[in-house]
């Protein structure tokens, strides 16, 4: 079997022997990876999915069904990349991985196909995905919610689903609603460029709201500059890299003109931006002007010295989102940001920097994994009891309405910028 | 031998089909620990509790196929990697820490349950698991009893041998027996004893109960920055025989130091030589009075800066570097050989400088990483695989430095286990009698030479696959050395 040479279905992604070569297997990230930590099971450990690009690298291996499964179940979390000592770029290599799938993967391509096709023709087409959001955004503050939950309808995958919806769905944000940027604000250090994605800016136009009011507070002027759009993060995470590029062009595009940090309060798409001089590395007329846009991407936790604080009573669970903690390694700032509102009593539950499951499309594609990383964040949330969850990601935010559901807790979930937001206004009522 | 579908067919009838792996590419998974050993097993078994333990080893004594007991595979012996092929069994199914009794100030655990999750668990108790491997984030208290792991924390308060009170056990013919208990026994054959560092040659360990001991007072965390390795080797002997024992006192030199920096940004000083990283721990009068020696004697022997750690945040980091360093070291390199030779405390100078004459000679970078109070070093020697015969030399010049450890009145392993790659140079130390003393206490576990093959003993056939030691024992000098 062993022919030396690499199996790659499509060689000029394939993840790099370099890059594998950085593995010296020693194991330590086994602990740290959900599906690890779940199953028990090598295979599905960081080191072992690692060791199966290597075979296929090596040449000792075709890129099998069994192969395209173990890869499947990983969340892309990138809890192995944070804990690795060698410094194994495991994010990139999964791409890489994912991308061999894209082009010819050995089992479902059907289903494959029709992800790929819904990625980008709905997610990435904000007129498309503004229809397609419309009946959800209906939905959730409706009456009819209220009697489906009662009927008993809502079981299995739709019902999972249903739990996911925020209880309240605020008007959507997109960049061509907004004011004309003011005359005052154009120096760097006064302005920025509010970034806002594709399902945040529908699902969670009040995050993007309050995250204008934050910064407003801390002196920071942001502007949703129109021709911006989708971040690319979930096309390159299933492998469409070919799209994703497209995408960061675009945006690149968009935004290089304007001055300031762009801010961005989605940590999903605040990693996939600070790694766009990664993705278009190898396009000679990009590079460098995707490396210098990705200098300019912030998380919208990582510029608020200057907020001036406020009250929040309440016991707050800060969970870490995957791509905030390990991708982008911000841990510190948020909670910080927290422990200086009045009143707020953070609460760390065991487990918060692992996993909920939800991991973009993943808690559609592998729902019983989800749903196991899930229930141990409701198990975690039932014995903490905390009155709020905070988290800084969209995704992680429909799982933890489906989670604090599960724990039978009334919890909030929030995002952070909301949490700030509220707080601020509170402080801002006492004084008037 | 039986084909792998019988093997598969016994295996799942004693665990239940979804817990056996056999496709080839989930077992090339199976196929290396933290070493450079390679061997693919013919199935891999994870049974949920001691009963399904036994019934695989009975399953595969019956079938007469080799077995090799697996943890995390964080392994630095190679004690994991299945040598004859046969069946791994994994203990990943059994995590759960049954019991923490803060009276007693023990703790059951089942032997897969990592070696730092023991201690978080315990932390709400004031209470901890001494034993503090650098791979403690994901290696298994079952994998550190068999390897009597040690810890930088070690050199006060002992290795594993001192904090494992029992073991319940499936020894090598299948049987289930309880060595040692809740309580520390002094009569008769002390087999908890033997069973801790036979690297799972003389069965599987089901359960453990352990100690459990006070989290110290207050602690100090000194880092020393020396220009040379000889320099702070020095320090390290001038510091015990000033009359204390630190709680930990580690060696880092320049390769380490830059590979850790680089990826944990730990506030090393890259540009260093070598640095010591001294604990202190006590009651609050007595460490601050011990920090103030300690300071003294690295100043007077040149050290060009100590830093006391100025909170939490601080030792956290210095330590966080520390515990990465060997694996950080792949920044550096694709692949090391890792050595863990012990040498006494006063030729710890002496073994550095031959450390540092191989590596020029055979022009191979070498790193040091070492339990420094305990005289335990860890040479690692960095090189790329795919490189043609940089293997066979990487062996050679660790044969030369495991050579000079012995010579200088040293052992070949301080925690890591002889395990498949140091097996051959066991002559060195022991005579044939000790070692086929060694041989029949396996056989008394019901080891007919199958269980773990190809590991610990230098006897055994068909160890073909992992025998590359052969060269470096060639190269380094003939015969036994008694
Ligand atoms: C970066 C790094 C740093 C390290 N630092 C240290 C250190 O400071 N100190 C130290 O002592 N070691 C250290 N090690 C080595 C290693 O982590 C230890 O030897 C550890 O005890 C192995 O545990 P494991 O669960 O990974 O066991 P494995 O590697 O899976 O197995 C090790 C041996 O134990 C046997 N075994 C496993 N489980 C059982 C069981 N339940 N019953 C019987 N036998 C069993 C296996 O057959 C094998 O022989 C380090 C390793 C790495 C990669
Ligand atoms: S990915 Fe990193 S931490 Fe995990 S086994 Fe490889 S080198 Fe070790
Ligand atoms: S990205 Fe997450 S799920 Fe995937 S291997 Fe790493 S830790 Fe495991």
């Amino acid at each position: 079997m062993a022919s030396d040479s690499p199996l790659w279905p499509l060689l000029s992604e394939a993840p790099t022997a370099e890059d594998l070569a950085r593995c010296v297997h020693c194991g330590l990230c086994l602990s740290s990876c959900p599906t690890y930590i779940v199953t028990g099971l090598e295979v599905e450990s960081p080191r072992g999915r690692i060791h199966m690009a290597k075979l296929v690298n090596e040449g000792r291996s075709e890129l099998t069904p069994a192969i395209q499964q173990h890869w499947e179940l990983c969340l892309q979390c990138r809890a192995c990349e944070a804990v690795c000592p060698s410094g194994v770029p495991y994010g990139r290599i999964q791409e890489h991985a994912r991308a061999q799938l894209d082009h010819a993967a050995p089992k479902q391509r059907g289903q494959r196909r029709v992800r790929k096709f819904l990625l980008r023709n709905v997610i990435a087409r904000p007129r498309v995905l503004a229809a397609a959001m419309a009946p959800a955004r209906w939905y959730a503050n409706s009456f009819a919610r209220r009697l489906a939950r009662r009927s008993g309808l809502l079981r299995g995958r739709l019902g999972a689903m249903e739990s996911q919806l925020p209880r309240n769905v605020g008007r959507p944000y997109r960049p061509a609603n907004t004011a004309s940027p003011s005359a005052a604000a154009t120096d760097e250090t006064s302005s920025g460029v509010l970034f806002t994605g594709c399902v945040m800016g529908e699902l969670f136009g009040n995050v993007h709201r309050a995250t204008e009011r934050v910064y407003a507070r801390a002196g920071i002027d942001l502007r949703a500059t129109p021709g911006q759009g989708c971040c690319g993060a979930l096309h390159a995470h299933d492998g469409d890299l070919e799209f994703a590029r497209k995408l960061a062009r675009k945006n690149i595009a968009a935004l290089e003109t304007t001055t300031g940090p762009i801010v961005v309060n989605s940590a999903g798409c605040g990693a996939a931006m600070k790694e766009y001089g990664d993705l278009l590395s190898g396009d000679p007329k990009w590079a460098s002007r995707a490396a210098a846009f990705a200098v300019r991407v912030k998380d919208s936790s990582e510029l608020l010295n200057d907020f001036p604080g406020g009250s929040f009573e309440g016991r707050v669970a800060y969970q870490d989102a995957c791509h905030l903690a390990h991708a982008q390694r911000i841990r510190e700032q948020p909670r910080t940001l927290l422990g200086t509102l009045a009143g707020c009593s953070l609460v760390e539950t065991p487990g918060a920097d692992v996993c909920c499951g939800a991991a973009g499309i993943y808690s559609l594609v592998q729902s019983e994994m989800s749903g196991v990383l899930r229930q141990r964040k409701a198990d975690q949330f039932a014995a903490a009891r905390p009155d709020v969850v905070v988290t800084a990601n969209p995704g992680c935010h429909l799982q933890y309405e489906a989670a604090v559901r599960q724990a039978g807790i009334p919890a909030r979930v929030m995002h952070l910028m909301e949490v700030l937001d509220e707080a601020a206004s509170s402080n801002s009522q006492q004084q008037d | 031998m039986p084909t792998r579908r019988e093997v598969v067919a016994a295996l799942a009838e004693a665990v239940g089909p979804a817990n056996v792996m056999w496709r080839p590419e989930d077992l090339a998974v199976y196929e290396f620990d933290g070493t450079i050993e390679r061997s693919t097993p013919h199935a891999v078994a994870l049974p949920a509790n001691a009963a399904e333990t036994a019934a695989v080893v009975r399953a595969c004594n019956r079938l007469g196929v080799p077995v090799t007991p697996r943890g995390a595979g964080t392994g630095l012996s190679g004690g994991s990697v299945p040598a004859r092929r046969g069946v791994v069994i994994s203990t990943a199914r059994m995590r759960s820490i049954l019991e923490i009794d803060p009276v007693d100030r023990i703790a059951i655990v089942e032997p897969g349950v990592p070696n730092l999750d023991l201690s978080k668990a315990a932390a709400p108790y004031g209470l901890f698991y001494a034993p503090d491997p650098s791979s403690q984030q994901a290696c298994t208290i079952g994998g550190n009893v068999a390897e009597n792991a040690g810890g930088p924390h070690c050199l006060a308060l002992g290795v594993t041998q001192n904090h494992v009170l029992g073991i319940e056990v499936v020894t090598a013919s299948g049987e289930l027996t309880w060595l040692g208990g809740r309580v520390p026994d002094a009569l008769g054959f002390d087999l908890r004893g033997a069973f801790i560092g036979s690297e799972g040659t003389l069965g599987i360990a089901t359960k453990v109960i352990v100690r459990l001991v006070p989290s110290p007072a207050s602690v100090i965390t000194l880092l020393a920055v020396f220009d040379s390795v000889q320099q702070a080797s020095e320090t390290v002997s001038a510091i015990i025989s000033a009359g204390m024992i630190p709680a930990a006192m580690e060696m880092m030199d320049r390769l380490c130091l830059q590979a850790a920096e680089a990826g944990f940004q730990c506030g090393y000083p890259p540009d260093a030589g070598a640095v010591l990283l001294v604990e202190l721990d006590g009651l609050p009068d007595i460490i601050d009075g011990q920090a103030a020696t300690v300071r003294a004697e690295c100043l007077e022997r040149g050290a060009k800066e100590v830093r006391l750690a100025s909170g939490q945040r601080e030792r956290e980091m210095l330590w966080k570097g520390r515990k990465g360093a060997i694996p950080a070291l792949g920044r550096l390199a694709p692949n090391y050989y890792i050595l863990d030779g012990v040498v006494p405390r006063s030729k710890l100078v002496e073994v550095m400088e031959t450390v540092s004459t191989v590596s020029e000679r055979f022009d191979i970078p070498i790193a040091n990483v070492f339990h420094a109070g305990d005289g335990n070093l860890h040479p690692l020697v960095l090189f790329d695989e795919r490189t043609p015969g940089a293997k066979s030399r990487v062996l050679e010049a660790g044969g030369e430095i495991m050579r000079a450890c012995v010579d200088a009145g040293g052992a070949l392993s301080g925690e890591h286990g002889i395990g498949a790659e140091k097996r051959m140079f066991m002559p060195w130390l022991y005579n044939e009698t000790d070692i086929e003393n060694m041989a029949r206490l396996r056989t008394v576990f019901g080891n007919t030479g199958d269980f773990n093959p190809c590991k610990l003993l230098p006897t055994g056939t068909g160890c073909g696959e992992m025998a590359h030691q052969a060269a470096a024992i060639a190269a380094a000098g003939p015969d036994a050395y008694v």
